[in-house]
């Protein structure tokens, strides 16, 4: 199954060498789904584990800590580093 | 006691936004009666201020420290070159009143601790976080859970730029977003437009906060991705074990 990726906030630049869409097992969890991504994440950078995470626009948690999920076709996994400026 | 009718004056200057698709003419005399802090009033908090004041929301009060420097003028819209050097609340405050005589105009030249911004959360009707702090916008969060009062919170990072509305004890607070203060950067990248997007955004949630207009965004979070051309909404839930609004209710 497929699922659109989304990296936005402050690791934006990280979304550049990420893909948009993850092809992963049917029925794969959002903890594999971040694994994944995580092994993409190109050397020496990180996901930072305050970013905020949520599947088809339903807030689960940060990287750290977040809420189990089963993945479907089609659905969107956002991954949001908290932004703070003004 | 403030006047709670609308003055002919008072109409006239509203006519475009009461009616259809905006406010009503109670939504109009609830802005009146209402007192708004916007914390702090540069890049993002000065559009939302300046939308306020002009709005009509009866008494607005900005918080905001230091003194103008160059680099503020990219998206400090409340400020101008003749302002580089001077108290930032001091001009912004002048600004805002130039804007509309039918308003009150306050300006605390220093951003709130911990026990101004509960004192300040006790006698306002909305709290516009606007801060580049998360340790700021926490606090006032915690100051508006402690209150009851809704908080607006806008945050940028160099083109995106988020929003959420918190309805105490019904919706999810910032804590429960961020368990634990995420990174922060002094220097962050900002570009004007973005700022004042968010800014003005923010000032509309309140207005409709404030006047029982439309739909506030309560519950969800708005992000804004200009540089990548995406937005959204994300629903978010509370977390019935956040340090901050988990116990709201049971000992209120």
């Amino acid at each position: 199954m497929n699922i659109r990726v989304v990296v936005s906030g402050r690791d934006y630049d990280l979304a550049k060498s990420l893909p948009r869409q993850l092809t992963l097992p049917e029925g794969a969890s959002l903890d594999q789904a971040l694994e994944a991504l995580a092994a993409m994440v190109p050397e020496g950078r990180t996901l930072a584990e305050s970013c905020l995470v949520a599947v088809s626009g339903v807030h689960l948690g940060t990287l750290r800590s977040h809420r189990v999920r089963q993945l479907a076709d089609g659905e969107e996994l956002l991954i949001l580093a908290p932004v703070a400026g003004g | 006691m403030a006047e709670l009718n609308l003055s002919a004056e008072e109409l006239a200057r509203y006519s475009r936004q009461i009616g259809a698709g905006v406010l009503t003419e109670e939504g109009q005399r609830r802005l009146k009666r209402a007192t708004a802090l916007v914390t702090r009033a540069g890049g993002m908090g000065g559009p939302a201020a300046m939308a306020l004041v002009m709005a009509g929301v009866g008494r607005v009060i900005i918080a905001h420290g230091g003194t103008m420097t160059s680099p503020d003028l990219n998206r400090q819209v409340l400020g101008a070159e003749e302002a580089i050097g001077r108290p930032r609340a001091e001009y912004f405050l002048e600004s805002l009143r130039s804007m509309n005589r039918f308003v009150t105009v306050e300006a605390i030249d220093h951003e709130p601790d911990d026990a101004e911004a509960m004192e300040l959360a006790g006698r306002v009707d909305v709290i516009l976080s606007c801060a580049p702090t998360f340790a700021e916008r926490l606090r006032l969060n915690g100051a508006a859970v402690a209150k009851g009062v809704p908080l607006v919170d806008a945050a940028q990072w160099g083109m995106t730029g988020t929003l959420v509305a918190v309805d105490p004890g019904r919706t999810a607070c910032l804590r429960c977003l961020y368990p634990e203060d995420p990174p922060f950067e002094e220097l962050f990248p900002v570009i004007g437009a973005i700022s004042a997007a968010v800014g003005s955004l923010a000032a509309l949630e309140a207005v409709k906060i404030l006047s029982a207009a439309g739909r506030p965004i309560f519950g969800r979070l708005w992000l804004i991705d200009a540089h990548q051309g995406h937005a959204c909404f994300v629903e978010l839930h509370r977390d019935p074990h956040c340090p901050c609004c988990g116990s709201f209710g049971r000992r209120r």
